[in-house]
């Protein structure tokens, strides 16, 4: 296959700040399909050799995401105003809303010292990685998102919280979060 | 609001989706032995009954497409050609 590969040349001066990238969408495009292969071949590799244990690692990775995330956003003891501001935060890779079936009342279900809500991850990168390895969905790579949300809302509301997944499909995944008041 | 069109003349019949959806969206009609939509509203738009079912026999409109980043363009375009 012929590859033309455009040499750039130019001046490079250590303090010179530069204010665009250089390359065009392709290029973008090229780097983003490079790293989701890298991210998938990790993850499948991880899970070989570690096993189960590639899920707490990865786990581990989403968790501090989530909670440099979730440094952007104001505290609030507010479920419903916190997702909502982690969406936003989260951004157009991760674009999820809460969810409740037809003959649910609210978004949130109370149950003793925990709050329940269902959320609907339309857009997920972590899908789009592993359409694009050919991975199965809720393996490892799935609990980066995990960890992510989780991190997110512990970061935001300062309380302990766990996500699990109800549904993936390829369109969208719905899981549930569950939160435990009374502090970490 | 979502809607869902059952194509009944590819519909099989298997009954993949009413198994797979986890929100009852489906029932099969047992006299016609096709499936039919009972519980529109909650539909999520997961899709997984398109992953599922055998036929291609359902259409969902006015749903949030999640984004395709994943299709590499040059395989699609060397596709395009041969087919």
């Amino acid at each position: 296959m012929n590859m033309e590969i455009e040499d750039i040349r130019g001046t490079f001066k250590p303090e010179t700040i530069p204010k665009e990238t250089t390359g065009d969408i392709n290029d973008y495009e090229e780097a983003l399909h490079v790293l989701m292969k890298f991210v998938g071949y990790m993850s499948s590799s991880l899970e070989q050799v570690s096993g189960r244990g590639a899920n707490a690692i990865v786990y581990q990775a989403g968790k501090r995401m989530g909670h440099d995330a979730g440094k952007m956003v104001e505290k609030t003891d507010d479920l419903e105003k916190a997702m909502n501001e982690l969406s936003e935060i989260l951004g157009i890779e991760f674009v999820f809303e809460m969810w409740k079936p037809s003959g649910q009342e609210d978004y949130t279900i109370e149950k003793g010292d925990e709050t329940i809500v269902k959320l609907l991850f339309m857009d997920c990168v972590v899908r789009q990685t592993l359409r694009r390895t050919g991975l199965p969905q809720k393996g490892p790579l799935c609990y980066l998102l995990y960890g992510y949300m989780v991190g997110a809302v512990e970061e935001v509301m300062s309380i302990k919280g766990k996500l699990d997944i109800d549904h993936v499909g390829s369109n969208a995944c719905l899981k549930t979060l569950t939160i435990k008041w009374g502090g970490k | 609001m979502v809607e869902i069109l059952i194509d009944e003349d590819a519909c099989v019949g298997c009954g993949s989706c009413v198994d797979d959806c986890p929100n009852d969206v489906y029932k099969m009609n047992e006299e016609k032995w096709k499936t039919e939509v009972v519980n529109l509203e909650d539909c999520m738009a997961c899709l997984s009954c398109h992953e599922i079912c055998p036929a291609q026999a359902m259409e969902h409109r006015d749903i949030h497409v999640a984004k395709r980043l994943y299709i590499d363009r040059k395989v699609t375009d060397v596709l395009e050609k041969i087919i």
